[in-house]
């Protein structure tokens, strides 16, 4: 529960994050678990600086130091972006330099109705959930069904199921529900066709407009969702990358190599002709090896009805690909007529 | 939905193409320059947010100033003209200056003569000797550059924290402290901000950008509160005024002076003369309309800031002791004295809600500063509570490498981490995708880490 509230113990359920010199782990506090045979055993988590305990870290206060068998770390309350960091990994996940700009160009704010697909394995539900809490919600989907009953149990655990719906749905197939039509204020897709999901993001959001956000790795993707945007009535179209860079700060001491001398023909004995002082300096190092690409990330807003419509039917008129695309979307229903037909 | 109509009072975003300016509408019938443009505001007032406006001319074109008429949709001079013939490539196009058949003379009469955009295009390629020559990308090229030249419609938005921080930093980087929005989104994650716990942020001049940004996090109606410090007198507030965020969820908010409200931390509220002290509240009441009026001119002017955020751009320190006059440390010395006066001042209150939140300490901090962070973190860290997150933005990266080996030395501070941004726009058109031919390289750098036990 302890993503829930800000917390000063730390409580038998809660998720902790142990700190140890730069490495962050995520561990469950349960006094107990199952081993391989099936049977409760005492819950000692294992680290580089040797076992824990699990059992003794209820009523610690969260930022304390506990002692492990051959050192120290320290145990943080988990943050969206300390979870990310640490959590178990059932897709490829969203990060927080790509989270926070997602968030920002959603124009999320505590009370947004956000959508989400697919949830993958929860690493930006986590980071959407604590922005629009408490009056928001976040609708999460994936098409994938132990991806999305996983996601839900994670969220009941983490006390965070009232902030969040995580439901099984292919939703480039079926859109996002009836129940939803009119209700988003934004929309997130992280999915391999985002182009497809763009008529559903259309349907969802609210009558007075919203935002769209869609994360892909590929510049043809990009180039697909682009051109369906624009031929939804999308405006403000833009498509941006955002990589972060750790600086590893380090004290370095170069050595000073004095030339000055050969200037003047010395009378004393020969000066040593090697570095002869040091001089110290705090540097940041960039790293040689860093994150190059994680994904395009594409935002657009979609207008209020009342100006949305007029933009459709000019584009309507004008445009092919919405035509293919709604041609496309018909056809697999007049297909089933078709076949109902037959069977009559 | 009365929520999305344009009202007097609040703050507008004006977009013209791909130029957006902030502006507090104050006035019905009020203008605004748009570039070279001024534009009457009349009619909009009422209007749902997200209308588009047609500009008309008011007389001749030469004047500049324009009306508004309300419009269903903005018209693209690609939509309005169409092409006919293109070539293939650029082999038979020679740059002679011969290619223009009209003089620039018949140019500006017919720019000022016509009475629509495209009109003026149209005539343009019509008496043009190559435009037929040119690819259909080149002509796409060319219409989108006169587009952005006579352009005649715009579009009220509301504002919100993205837009404001794009328009703050377009305009002049050095206001805002070069805080760039990937770096402004990753400020409001790293310090896990959320509409509960208690936040405190230092901010020695971002024009109210971060105080926005988190303020905007917190969201209304909640039981969150912000202490905002600033080393001035007046804290910074045009980013913040720009959200219209009603009464409520600015009162979440409590600004104070760093020194006042440290004092009253640490040496609790003075009970002296409540003569002196009377007399000095009136006279901070003649100060603060003018103060107040000062700040709501600041968006029409956008380019001349106030007099202080000018000073904040050089030394820190001497801004305080030349320029902020003898009022203002008055104000400071005497926000103990106030105790017992008849009338307290505003700000007296406020030191005292804000030390009572430090008193009980913080969820998070945030530091944005001018001056070397080192000395700032290690009094503000002492209010935060172990186990949570702090960020320090700065423009440069030698202070916050210097203060990450100072807190490497300390035991109560985990998880440093330095790092900088890297953020790239593109230009998505078929068969003419790539990069922004100009980027950004200035995100400033972030210090976050985790206070602990």
């Amino acid at each position: 529960m302890s993503f829930r509230n800000y917390k000063s113990k730390i409580d038998e359920g809660d998720t902790v994050i142990l700190y140890l010199s730069n490495n962050l782990h995520a561990i469950e506090v349960k006094p107990e678990i199952k081993n391989k045979k099936g049977e409760m055993v005492e819950n000692v988590y294992q680290t580089t600086f040797g076992a824990l305990k699990v059992r003794n870290l209820i009523g610690v206060d969260y930022g304390s130091r506990v002692d492990l068998s051959k050192g120290w770390g320290h145990v943080l309350q988990p943050t969206p972006e300390s979870w990310s960091l640490t959590l178990p990994h059932r897709t490829q996940i969203i990060y927080t330099p790509d989270i926070s700009m997602i968030m920002l160009q959603l124009d999320l704010v505590p009370g947004s109705v956000v959508i989400e697909a697919g949830t993958g394995s929860g690493s930006l539900t986590h980071a959407l959930i604590r922005r629009i809490r408490p009056h928001g919600h976040v609708y999460t989907f994936d098409f994938h069904d132990h991806r999305a009953k996983v996601a839900q149990e994670e969220f009941d655990d983490h006390g965070l199921a009232e902030f969040v719906t995580a439901r099984h749905r292919d939703v480039l197939a079926e859109g996002f529900g009836d129940e939803l039509s009119g209700k988003a204020d934004a929309v997130f897709l992280d999915l391999p066709s985002p182009w497809s999901g763009i008529p559903h993001a259309v349907v969802a959001i609210k009558n007075e407009g919203g935002r769209f956000c869609s994360f892909s790795p590929c510049i043809e993707q990009v180039q697909r969702t682009c051109s369906a945007l624009e031929s939804h009535g999308f405006q403000d179209i833009s498509t941006m990358e955002v990589l972060q860079t750790e600086i590893k700060v380090t004290k370095r001491t170069v050595p000073v190599r004095d030339l000055s001398f050969l200037r003047h023909k010395s009378s004393e004995s020969p000066v040593d002709e090697k570095p002869n002082s040091e001089k110290s300096f705090v540097v940041g190092t960039w790293p040689t090896s860093t994150p190059g690409h994680t994904g395009y990330l594409t935002v657009a807003t979609l207008p209020p009805t009342f100006i949305r419509k007029k933009c459709n039917q000019v584009q309507e008129s004008s445009d092919q690909l919405k035509t293919i695309e709604n041609g496309e979307k018909d056809k697999p229903n007049g297909a089933e007529e078709m076949s109902i037909d037959e069977n009559q | 939905m009365c929520d999305n109509t344009i009202k007097v009072g609040e703050y507008i975003v004006i977009q013209k193409q791909n130029y957006k300016k902030l502006h507090k509408f104050n006035k019905p019938n009020s203008s605004v320059n748009v570039g070279k443009d001024t534009i009457n505001l009349i009619g909009i007032e009422g209007c749902q947010y997200f209308s588009i406006f047609k500009m008309i001319p008011k007389g001749t074109k030469r004047n500049k100033e324009y009306d508004l008429e309300l419009s269903k949709e903005a018209l693209n001079l690609i939509q309005e003209i169409s092409l006919k013939t293109s070539g293939t490539d650029n082999r038979n196009i020679y740059d002679d200056g011969r290619s223009q058949k009209l003089s620039a003379t018949e140019i500006s009469e017919l720019k000022s003569d016509s009475i629509s955009a495209s009109e003026i295009v149209e005539t343009l390629i019509t008496n043009s000797n190559t435009f037929h020559n040119k690819t259909e990308f080149s002509q796409a090229k060319y219409l989108k550059k006169k587009e952005k030249k006579y352009f005649e419609y715009i579009q009220i938005l509301k504002p919100n924290l993205r837009n404001i921080t794009e328009i703050l930093y377009k305009l002049d980087p050095s206001k805002v402290q070069g805080v760039r929005i990937d770096t402004l989104s990753q400020i409001m994650t790293l310090s896990n901000i959320s509409s509960e716990g208690n936040h405190l942020l230092y901010d020695s001049g971002s024009n109210g950008l971060l105080v926005a940004a988190l303020l905007s996090a917190m969201g209304p109606q909640s039981n969150g509160q912000l202490v905002h410090m600033h080393p001035g007198n007046m804290s910074q507030k045009q980013a913040l005024l720009a959200m219209n965020f009603t009464s409520e969820q600015n009162n979440k908010c409590v600004s104070v002076n760093v020194y006042s409200v440290l004092r009253q931390v640490y040496q609790g509220s003075d009970t002296n003369s409540a003569d002196s002290a009377t007399e000095k509240t009136t006279n901070l009441k003649r100060k603060a309309p003018e103060n107040i009026e000062h700040e709501s001119k600041l968006p029409k002017l956008e380019v001349s800031d106030t007099i202080s955020d000018v000073n904040l751009n050089k030394e820190h320190d001497d801004a305080k002791e030349n320029n902020d006059d003898k009022e203002n440390s008055e104000v400071k010395e005497n926000s103990e004295i106030e105790e017992r006066a008849p009338k307290k001042p505003k700000w007296h209150f406020d030191n005292i809600r804000a030390s009572e939140i430090l008193t009980q300490k913080v969820d998070s901090l945030v530091i944005a500063c001018k001056e070397d962070p080192q000395n700032i973190f290690m009094e503000l860290m002492n209010f935060v509570k172990p186990g949570r997150p702090f960020v320090i933005y700065y423009s440069v990266a030698e202070p916050l490498q210097n203060l990450y080996m100072t807190l490497k030395s300390l035991s109560n501070v985990g998880a440093l981490r330095l790092t900088n941004n890297w953020m790239r726009n593109y230009q998505i058109l078929p068969d003419r995708t790539h990069p922004e031919v100009m980027m950004n390289g200035s995100s400033g750098f972030l210090l976050s880490g985790y206070i602990l036990k």
